[in-house]
């Protein structure tokens, strides 16, 4: 019963060994007497195979082990070629996938076509065939159920609907209809095909008491090789983040555990020290001792962000690969280098930019470096903040064509080319429709543009800076907060309803004269400094009544779309430090908000994702 | 972390009873519902890795609770509790998407092979 248990520690040691393995054999090129690193590998394959044979997955074990017998050899000082890099590189890909099968409760997939290739024999990451299209075998199945089981059509139904998770079924005696009326039958006999052996299937069955009598028996492998959309094509890098980001479970420093008991003695001591104040109307003792709760739940909360907390480097490891194989494939020399990788963000910050960051380093390498450079990734703590920096060396982007390019695509008007500001005419690219089919390479051509990074930056409450020179490279930098739950908000009042907006995405608050207001067209302006900037009344955004003009006006200056807005609310109530719930399903799908929070009074405030509602009617 | 469970069985007796297999072989037993609807309240609310469901139960049947819960989430586990006679209703229930059945009385050791086979 605990081998689930086991399952997803299994998941996740293996395959964090998996992505050290990757990262280590990218750098191992022109290092290949670093001993170190060698046995560090070897190691690794060492530890896979014996978590996979004695979890019973017999594929993953054989092909760790016979990774671990190539790694010996260069632990015994043979030299290690680029062919032999990229070998090992597609075994350490090959037990992805395998692990990817366990996780989905799926048969292991076939591994022959590795094991039995030619050490020597170069296979090219751009003609690498279908990391393992498996060989069917038709088994033939007789399965007769005891006398004394209960409800026997019942059971026929479940079997037929197990043995479905193993393979494909056919001839199947009784038919499904005739076990769905209920019929009396106590046999099945069906052809199944399945990437499983005779034994493995009787394996599956071996826990079932109800049958009497199994009796497999085989054929020659079918000729016909299945063709399997999942198991076949590219799906290489791209997927795996999902694996070690949302595994279920997570590792935990047993220090940490033992603050956590602590702190909930603590909480356990105050809550008596409220009591006692209340029940004696001791109103002194009361007011410290929820001064002390108040510090007590803050340090819960930093114990617990920290539980949450994991390296950067868990999604930058795979980058190197990444350069590595999309550099060689369009024949430049690219160098990545990382800094700060180890510096700690929360996970679900992680996983929503894994993507994101690496579209941009795809990039990169794909549009900025011309022939050789270098890409740098550089993550810096900056208070509250982590700054992820995304810098190469190539050509620039050149804001004259990025202008020409809008204008083409109607994005902008003639005139606000001529005025744009080439800062501003580098935020052009992240508009939604700006890159097309027509550039997008092989390589970058995932579906996701820089748009898409913008949005999953600014939902995270984030923000993208753009910064370019031509002929000196690009700096795209992503300011992310550290941690998710806890933003600070602006309180403020419109149509005498409490909402809020996240203060990391607010510039300044202003109180103006009406007079101040000027008009140009339909479209109310105001002078703010050197600047024009347009305005909206969250009011009519929010289709609410718009009530007589006051004189004077509550301004909330922020940045949406990539310029200045001042949005008008009734009143600014103030800010404060707040939790945010996200909607529960199916309202998290709603425009407009980003969840909600509750206030020291009990009070529901929606936090408003001004952009969003907006977003459909532009 | 242990795995969790949800009983729902409109007797008490049995609740007790398969609470006690359950706690001896390590599980959390999160929740007891007596009738389908409060199993599948309990159901949304708790999220369990696995509910055992009398097939009979007073307003909303277990086989009717146990649509509903599929409906909500595909990969519910749900292990239906019959008794003898009432083949129909297993066989609607496993249509349905029940993983298996465990047939009354209960023996431990049934109860306890029938859960391991379906959590793997």
């Amino acid at each position: 019963m605990d081998m689930a248990k086991f399952k997803s520690m299994f998941l996740s040691e293996a395959g964090e060994h998996l992505k050290n393995m990757s990262a280590q054999l990218v750098t191992i090129e022109g290092a290949s007497d670093d001993r170190d690193r060698i046995n560090s590998l070897f190691r690794g394959a060492h530890s896979i195979k014996g978590m996979a044979a004695s979890m019973g997955y017999e594929k993953m074990a054989e092909l760790a082990h016979h990774l671990e017998d190539s790694l010996d050899h260069f632990r015994q000082g043979k030299p290690i070629s680029p062919t032999d890099v990229d070998r090992l590189l597609d075994g350490v890909d090959l037990l992805e996938g395998l692990l990817e099968d366990i996780s989905q409760d799926l048969p292991e997939r076939e591994i022959a076509d590795f094991t039995t290739r030619p050490v020597d024999q170069k296979q090219s990451v751009e003609d690498q065939p279908p990391a393992a299209a498996a060989n069917p075998v038709t088994h033939y199945l007789q399965l007769i159920l005891h006398d004394n089981v209960v409800s026997p059509a019942a059971r026929l139904l479940l079997f037929s609907k197990s043995l479905e998770r193993l393979g494909t079924i056919d001839r199947l005696v009784p038919s499904l209809e005739q076990i769905m009326n209920g019929q009396e039958h106590r046999s099945l006999q069906l052809s199944l095909q399945s990437d499983l052996t005779a034994a493995e299937i009787e394996q599956a069955f071996q826990d079932y008491p109800e049958i009497s009598q199994l009796s497999i028996s085989s054929e020659p492998p079918a000729e016909e090789r299945r063709k399997d959309d999942r198991r076949s094509g590219d799906r290489r890098q791209g997927d795996r983040r999902a694996q070690s980001l949302t595994a279920g479970t997570v590792r935990v420093d047993t220090n940490l555990l033992d603050q956590f008991i602590n702190l909930t003695g603590e909480l356990v001591t105050n809550r008596h020290i409220l009591q006692t104040a209340l029940a004696e109307q001791r109103w002194n003792e009361l007011n410290d001792g929820l001064g002390q709760l108040g510090k007590l739940v803050k340090n819960l909360h930093g114990q617990v962000v920290k539980v949450r907390m994991m390296p950067v480097s868990s999604i930058t490891e795979r980058l190197y690969r990444v350069v590595r194989d999309l550099s060689r494939k369009a024949g430049k020399e690219v160098a990545l280098k990382v800094e700060g990788a180890e510096i700690e963000l929360d996970r679900a910050i992680l996983e929503e930019v894994a993507d994101p960051l690496m579209h941009m380093v795809r990039n990169a390498v794909d549009h900025g470096i011309e022939q050789q450079g270098t890409v740098q990734v550089r993550i810096r703590r900056q208070r509250s903040h982590v700054h992820i920096l995304i810098k190469d060396d190539g050509r620039g982007i050149d804001p004259r064509k990025l202008r020409e390019r809008a204008l083409e695509k109607g994005l902008i008007s003639p005139k606000q080319a001529e005025t744009m500001s080439d800062m501003n005419a580098l935020q052009l690219i992240c508009l939604p429709g700006f890159s097309t089919t027509t550039e997008v390479t092989e390589t970058s051509g995932r579906g996701v543009g820089m748009d898409v990074v913008k949005a999953a930056v600014e939902k995270l409450d984030g923000i993208l800076q753009i910064d370019s020179a031509l002929g000196e490279g690009s700096r795209i930098t992503m300011k992310l907060p550290l941690s998710v739950a806890i933003i600070r908000i602006l309180l403020i009042r419109c149509n005498d309803r409490l909402m809020a907006l996240p203060l990391s995405r607010i510039q300044q608050t202003h109180q103006i004269e009406r007079e101040e207001i000027q008009s140009r067209g339909r479209q109310l302006l105001i002078q703010l400094k050197e600047e024009k900037i347009p305005l909206i009344s969250l009011r009519k955004s929010l289709h609410m009544p718009v009530p007589p003009a006051t004189n004077r006006v509550s301004l909330v200056v922020m940045e949406l779309f990539g310029r200045k807005v001042g949005v008008v609310v009734d009143q600014i109530v103030g800010h404060q430090e707040v939790f945010v719930k996200k909607m529960p399903a199916p309202f998290d799908r709603l425009p407009g908000t980003n969840g909600g929070a509750v206030l020291g009074d009990g009070q529901v405030v929606f936090i408003l994702d001004v952009q969003g509602f907006l977003g459909g009617r532009r | 972390m242990a795995n969790r469970v949800l009983i729902a069985d409109d007797a008490q007796f049995m609740r007790d009873l398969l609470r006690d297999i359950f706690e001896q072989a390590g599980w959390d037993v999160v929740g007891e519902a007596e009738n389908g609807k409060q199993a599948v309240e309990q159901y949304k609310l708790l999220k369990p890795d696995l509910v055992t469901m009398d097939i009979v139960m007073p307003l909303r049947s277990g086989i009717e609770a146990l649509s509903d819960i599929i409906a909500a989430d595909p990969g519910a586990r749900v292990v239906m509790c019959s008794a003898l006679g009432q083949e129909s209703m297993v066989m609607e229930a496993v249509k349905a998407g029940a993983r298996d059945f465990i047939v009354k009385p209960f023996q431990q050791e049934q109860v306890e092979r029938i859960v391991q086979r379906v959590m793997a």
